[in-house]
């Protein structure tokens, strides 16, 4: 039902500057992936060599081909990713989907101009060919290829347990268990969707300048989304649990927390009153309503937008733009989480980087070009959706460091607000600052107190007021953890994750369609 | 027809019966593509590649599930679905998934949708560099001193996909589309940096408009968002533009789909025949239109394509239910899937509306937002130009409308007569009243 033309989205997307989706992307089939599929096994290093025949002359050969024509550097992305799911909306799993992408991006960059083609076959022909076209984008004589290719020093963010993926027992078995718990636990429960998906993907950077990096990246997520009805009134809820783990992760216990979150979310919404509409204070609770620094903060960050002077955040640096208790981040290290990487996709190592510290912008998310523009160097930011893309600065986890408040206090002290529990997707306007995102659940508070249950409400603002108005922040970050957020920009979808302790933020527009601040 | 792709389907068909899946539905798609866009005067991205992918439906002794692969060496092919066939035998029996009857097969329209274009090979890489060029080039001119930023693109593509099924269906297609757009940032006074974009997306490359007109358009588009405010939250009449309508469409659409009735997540499920809307609410599926984004002759069941009215005056006549969940619900399948979505066009321009109207907003574009499909409730951020006195007086911006689709599309008034063409909802401008929008 969902038919974008590929430039629409493109485009809508790139303008938008970036768009994070979490709920939708489960359910709407079109992420199909699939069965029983494994890798060899965990080791990081010379899978390409041994799977495909990708040695390092070859690698120096294609290089020295996408530079025939100079440029400043080329890199080479290959990948080879198993995804498989297995799904139920009838209380026994009766889906299987697996899904195999293979191929190599090649890029040749000059300055700030970008050549690439692509392969899904990994022979030498094919890659000449396509090292040919991304040459196309110089004009002069050729730049040399390094002689060696070393490895980069990293970090392992997310360590296997095991040399095989598990069993597809077991893995049916934690899908129809979540679906049985998820009807225990509620009479009003009326219908049970559940899945479970993994992936493994296989990555290696070579780079004209003699980076060889290698990773395996695993990415899963237990789900559920539940309808429940009580005199007639019908609500729905999601909720899922994941990040950068294999199998060993998804215990009973992680079974039964998914059945809790998405059950007892469903039937707090039976209780749902009319939101208020209006410019009213809104208290975030911890976890996955950072969507909001993603959106309201994060992409005007991305230093691709402020390179080419579109974001509002380009003539800031260094200036104040929070208070002194704001300090935001984008972490790459944060073990399992779903948005950490040892590496980058252009073969930078990961790291944490500050992006406003007390109060003050200290720095853009980074990729090699936009590092080479600013005199700096790359913050390992330079991510893709997969081989079929270059890549551009793109978030990982992303959110704001602990203050000193307490969530309690932070509540009290709010007269007439809203409470922010749970939110489902966001998008931003690059250049005018502008974001919303979407409230799936939240309360109301009155006098200091959390009242009714609200929902479905679109809550917008300014980024860099938003930033101004953080008047309060607590003591428990949290990170969203549900495994399954992917962050849309140019047209890629890359997974990230984010987060953020209690905050009180004076004053947004909320959505809804009740009276002002009632 | 694409030999080599029928060849490589039929030899998919025999390896997994082989292996022991006798029921199965093979596709091959292929796909060619260009891309070029500049900024400052110089390409900023080149792209070109070919891509294939395979996607497998297996049926086996009750049981289902789907592949997809772009590994298309044989000996990895093989392996890849004697491993899917084992696979889909572990998995719990499900008697409602089988290949669709093949009698929807028949009746397929015998026609040429026009939606390939002969001369995708004609157009050399210098004219593609000309367009682009000019499209920038006017979006500079047009814009002025205020523009701090253009992306100008052209891409172009060709499609090819062939669908084998072991019940005998059997089709092709062959598709062309051509983009050509730019997009525009300017300053504004308090640093702001709107953008805004215009681009044309054809099935036919002589039906893209000028590239000169794409670039000064986008610019246009962009100056007219300086100096955006907030106005007070009110009741107000607003007109969706063309080309956002699909947006707010999109979540009634969810609610049609034969899936979210099944999984009880349909605010429509028992709205069948009841008046949902105003008269003027009508939308019809037409996939036969010559040259249409969504034209096709057959869906992804491999049922024959029909023409259909979903909505009259206001009235659900007709869901999406594709061949699974017809089964699962007991009722006849219809169509999984959307073609060309029409909304009938009125007779008066969208200037003419804002002057009888007098105070209003034109939504230009939406933020965020969701619907919910098992209630019909949504909210969406809206930014466009507040009217008043029959004239735009000031764009405005982060503000919100929030309702339900139960109650929203009674409120519809008025289509204007500006159908837009570049996308396969070739809807019009639509008139919504006593809309609740939300501000200061």
């Amino acid at each position: 039902m969902d038919r974008i033309d590929r430039r629409t989205f493109l485009k809508t997307t790139s303008l938008a500057g970036g768009a994070i989706i979490a709920a939708p992307v489960l359910f709407n089939g079109c992420a199909m992936t699939g069965t029983n599929l494994t890798f060899a096994g965990t080791e990081r290093g010379g899978y390409f060599e041994k799977e495909f025949g990708i040695t390092d002359s070859l690698c120096k050969k294609v290089l020295a081909k996408a530079l025939s024509k100079g440029g400043d550097f080329a890199d080479l992305y290959f990948e080879h990713t198993i995804s498989n799911s297995l799904g139920l909306e009838d209380k026994k799993v009766d889906r299987a989907y697996t899904s195999v992408n293979l191929g190599v991006g090649i890029r040749t960059v000059k300055g700030e101009q970008v050549g690439f083609g692509f392969t899904q076959e990994l022979t030498e022909k094919s890659m000449m060919a396509a090292a040919a076209m991304a040459a196309t984008i110089a004009d002069g004589s050729a730049t040399p290829v390094a002689g060696k290719f070393a490895a980069v020093r990293t970090g392992d963010y997310y360590p296997l347990t095991g040399t095989k993926p598990a069993p597809l027992a077991p893995r049916l078995s934690l899908v129809e268990s979540t679906a049985g718990k998820c009807f225990a636990r509620s009479n009003y429960v009326i219908k049970t969707i559940a899945r479970f998906n993994d992936a493994r993907k296989r990555i290696m950077v070579v780079t004209s300048d003699g980076v060889k990096a290698e990773d395996l990246l695993p990415d899963s997520a237990l789900s559920s989304m539940v309808t429940v009805e009580r005199n007639g009134r019908k609500e729905q809820f999601w909720f899922a649990l994941g990040g950068r783990y294999d199998f060993s992760y998804f215990t009973d216990d992680i079974a039964r927390e998914v059945a809790e979150g998405v059950v007892d979310g469903a039937v707090t919404l039976l209780d749902a009153v009319v939101p208020p509409a209006g410019e009213i204070p809104v208290v975030f609770a911890p976890g996955d309503t950072g969507v909001l620094f993603h959106e309201a903060v994060g992409h005007g960050f991305e230093a691709d937008f402020n390179r080419k002077k579109i974001s509002i955040y380009s003539t800031m640096m260094g200036q104040k733009v929070a208070e002194p208790i704001v300090t935001v981040v984008d972490d790459g290290t944060w073990p399992g989480a779903r948005g950490s990487i040892n590496f980058d996709d252009e073969g930078t190592p990961s790291q944490k980087t500050v992006l406003v510290e007390n109060g003050i912008l200290k720095s853009y998310l980074h990729d090699r070009i936009s590092a080479k523009h600013y005199g700096l160097s790359s913050t390992g930011n330079g991510r893709r959706e997969s081989y079929e893309n270059y890549p551009v600065p793109r978030m990982r986890n992303t959110y704001i460091l602990p203050g000193a408040s307490k969530p309690q206090e932070i509540i009290e002290s709010v007269k007439k607000g809203i409470y922010i529990q749970d939110v489902s997707n966001g998008q931003v306007n690059i250049g005018q600052g502008d974001f919303a995102f979407y409230v799936s659940r939240g309360r109301l508070i009155e006098n200091g107190k959390l009242g009714a249950t609200i929902k479905d409400i679109n809550i917008m603002g300014s980024g860099p007021k938003l930033l101004r108005d953080i008047t309060m922040v607590a003591d428990d970050l949290k990170l969203g953890w549900n495994g399954l957020s992917v962050c849309g920009k140019d047209g890629q979808l890359v997974p990230i994750d984010c987060g953020m302790p209690t905050v009180l933020v004076k004053s947004l527009t909320v959505g809804g369609t009740g009276k002002q601040g009632a | 027809m694409n030999k080599q792709m029928y060849d490589l389907c039929k030899w998919v068909l025999d390896t997994a019966g082989r292996a022991g899946a006798k029921d199965l539905r093979v596709s091959l798609g292929k796909s060619r593509l260009v891309e070029i866009q500049y900024r400052d005067k110089k390409p900023e991205i080149i792209k070109q590649a070919t891509t294939l992918q395979m996607g497998i439906d297996l049926f086996v002794a009750g049981r289902y599930s789907s592949q997809n692969t772009c590994d298309l060496r044989k000996d990895a092919l093989k392996e890849f679905i004697s491993d899917a066939v084992s696979t889909t035998k572990l998995i719990a029996e499900d008697p409602y998934r089988t290949l669709p009857d093949p009698k929807y097969y028949k009746g397929r329209a015998d026609m040429d949708l026009k939606i390939a274009d002969a001369s995708i090979d004609e157009l050399s890489a210098e004219q593609k560099h000309t367009m682009v060029k000019a499209a920038e080039s006017a979006a500079w001119s047009a814009g002025g001193e205020k523009v701090v930023m253009v992306e100008a693109w052209f891409s172009d593509a060709l499609g090819e996909s062939v669908t084998l099924t072991s019940n005998g269906f059997s089709g092709d297609t062959r598709s062309t589309n051509f983009n050509v757009g730019a997009s525009v940032s300017v300053r504004d006074d308090d640093n702001r940096r709107p953008e805004a974009y215009d681009y044309a997306d054809c099935r036919m490359r002589k039906k893209l408009a000028s590239p000169e007109t794409i670039g000064a358009n986008a610019a246009r588009k962009a100056l007219a968002k300086l100096g955006a405010k907030k106005i007070a939250t009110a009741t107000l009449p607003i007109i969706i533009e063309n080309r956002n309508v699909r947006r707010i469409t999109k979540g009634f659409f969810d609610a049609l789909d034969g899936r979210n009735i099944y999984r009880k997540q349909s605010f429509l499920a028992d709205k069948k025949g009841q008046k949902i809307g105003s008269d003027k609410f009508i939308i019809v599926d037409d996939p036969f239109i010559l040259e249409g984004a969504g034209s096709r002759l057959y869906d992804g069941d491999g049922f024959a394509a029909k023409k259909r009215t979903i909505i009259e005056a206001g009235v659900p006549k007709d869901f999406y239910i594709d061949w699974y969940y017809s089964r699962k619900l007991g009722c006849e399948p219809t169509s999984g899937s959307t073609g060309n979505m029409i909304v009938p066009a009125g007779t008066r321009s969208v200037d003419e509306i804002i002057k009888d109207l007098g105070k209003g907003i034109l939504v230009t574009d939406f933020l965020g937002g969701n619907s919910n499909p098992t209630t019909g409730d949504f909210s969406v951020g809206i930014f466009g130009q507040f009217f008043d006195g029959g004239k735009i007086v000031h764009p405005v911006s982060e503000m919100n409308i929030a309702d339900n689709h139960l109650k929203f599309w009674h409120k519809l008034a008025e289509c204007a007569n500006d159908p837009w063409l570049y996308s396969d909802w070739r809807t019009p401008s639509m008139v919504f009243t006593d809309v609740v929008v939300s501000g200061v």
